[in-house]
């Protein structure tokens, strides 16, 4: 009788203890998180691989649905930069064009402007939680690509930028049609805080895989040790929409 | 008799396992999406936008933008799967804990303090799933707005009132943070009123 009566008591401050046990530990969950962003990482890395895959996967389904002139709302795009606003000369702009392609060139902004024009009505979406409906205008990436002649061995394209931001990208998302290197912005000539004079646009991706002031493009058949300005700092890679 | 032996009060009777289990790894997936959404949150504030007031840090987690992505997208799998087995197993016993239309009815008219109390728990039950699913939805729409423009387009409601169908999104998805709170603290409150402490305990441990 009485051991039954000690282990109920054994087992009730058991109990009791994993209650508290639960409770404290939501709570510091809630008040000291800090203590748990260390694992950021872990949980970022447990998970994203098969994030990604299941938007990769979503986005091979082709073009997405665009939006109506009239809906665009330039007040809503905000500018970020992360290294001041570099002013590029027209005249003097090139955009090279190498690695794993079988006619490496450097074009001009006369170049580009022969190529068939595209407008993009799109969401333009930032990773902080702003979005905007934007007139993207210009060349398909895929266009450039096909002109210098990419090699099947090309899996990833690495995109340099004046300010020194730096991008790689899936070759898959670069070769869709509705990704552009645009020119003009609202029907009007891209202005320098927009990332004149060539800046990348498509609505299939987050606002930080599209690089200001692209100087260069470069097809590569492996990702190299960076991945990304922002992505080296914690940021997805593939980064979907 | 029962006064003699009033200190050896009686065992808890235990909530079976999988209702344990789920009130735990609710209560840590929801504490997770909450915190972290804060986060995301504070990168650029749903009400006011850049330079619009921040959450304080203590309730945010992940550090920063790309770690409250990680926490949210990375919970959101588990959310997601806990939600669907929880319907499942509640649409299972559906007559028992779902409410209806006559639950309304019970709220209003009946004197019966067991009956109005089931009414309202079954009331809780439905609109916590109503909530629950709400969340997924609106965070799937601003997760994937290209994939699912057809999920992003149905909150163009917004833009007769002149907000983008955007930030309807925002605001809505924002919501189910003190929507769930207010549920969850009216479950408490009820359990509480009904069994007190101990229907606490036999829920978590």
């Amino acid at each position: 009788m009485a051991q039954q009566a000690a282990t109920t008591d054994s087992s009730q401050l058991n109990r009791r203890q994993l209650l508290g046990l639960g409770v404290s530990g939501g709570s510091s969950l809630l008040l000291g998180g800090c203590a748990l962003n260390g694992l950021n990482e872990s949980v970022g890395n447990a998970t994203q691989p098969l994030n990604e895959r299941i938007e990769a996967l979503m986005q091979g389904k082709g073009p997405v649905p665009l939006f109506r002139r009239d809906q665009v709302d330039p007040k809503h795009l905000l500018v970020n930069s992360f290294n001041g606003v570099p002013q590029l000369d027209p005249a003097r702009y090139r955009l090279r064009v190498d690695g794993l392609v079988s006619r490496p060139m450097s074009l001009d902004l006369a170049a580009l402007a022969a190529l068939p024009q595209h407008e993009l009505v799109m969401r333009h979406v930032c990773v902080e939680g702003w979005a905007a409906i934007v007139a993207w205008s210009g060349v398909r990436l895929a266009d450039v690509l096909a002109l210098a002649g990419i090699s099947s061995l090309g899996g990833y394209l690495a995109i340099d930028s004046a300010d020194q931001y730096f991008e790689t990208w899936d070759i898959a998302s670069a070769l869709h049609p509705q990704t552009l290197l645009a020119t003009a912005m609202n029907g009007a000539p891209l202005p320098a805080v927009n990332g004149a004079p060539v800046r990348l646009a498509t609505p299939i991706k987050l606002g930080y895989k599209l690089s200001k002031w692209v100087t260069g493009l470069k097809v590569m058949a492996s990702l190299g040790d960076r991945r990304g300005t922002w992505e080296d700092q914690g940021y997805e890679w593939f980064a979907g929409l | 008799m029962t006064e003699a032996r009033a200190p050896a009060t009686p065992p808890i009777r235990h909530s079976p396992i999988w209702t344990r289990a789920f009130h735990s790894l609710n209560l840590l997936v929801l504490l997770v999406m909450a915190a972290s959404g804060l986060q995301i949150y504070n990168a650029n504030p749903v009400f006011g936008g850049r330079g619009g007031a921040t959450v304080p840090e203590l309730l945010a987690l992940g550090g920063w933008l790309a770690g409250g992505r990680d926490w949210h997208f990375g919970f959101m799998g588990l959310y997601a799967l806990n939600l669907g087995v929880w319907i499942a197993l509640l649409i299972g016993q559906r007559r028992r804990r779902l409410a209806d239309t006559g639950d309304l009815g019970t709220l209003k008219v009946s004197q019966n303090r067991a009956k109005r109390r089931l009414s309202a728990h079954r009331l809780v039950y439905t609109l916590m799933l109503i909530l629950l699913a709400f969340g997924l939805i609106t965070g799937l729409a601003m997760y994937k707005p290209a994939q699912f423009w057809w999920l992003s387009g149905l909150f163009s409601f917004g833009e007769a009132f002149g907000a983008t169908s955007w930030q309807t999104l925002r605001v809505a998805h924002f919501a189910t943070i003190p929507a769930i709170a207010l549920l969850m603290l009216t479950h408490v409150v009820l359990s509480w009123r009904i069994g007190g402490l101990r229907l606490l305990r036999s829920m978590f441990a």
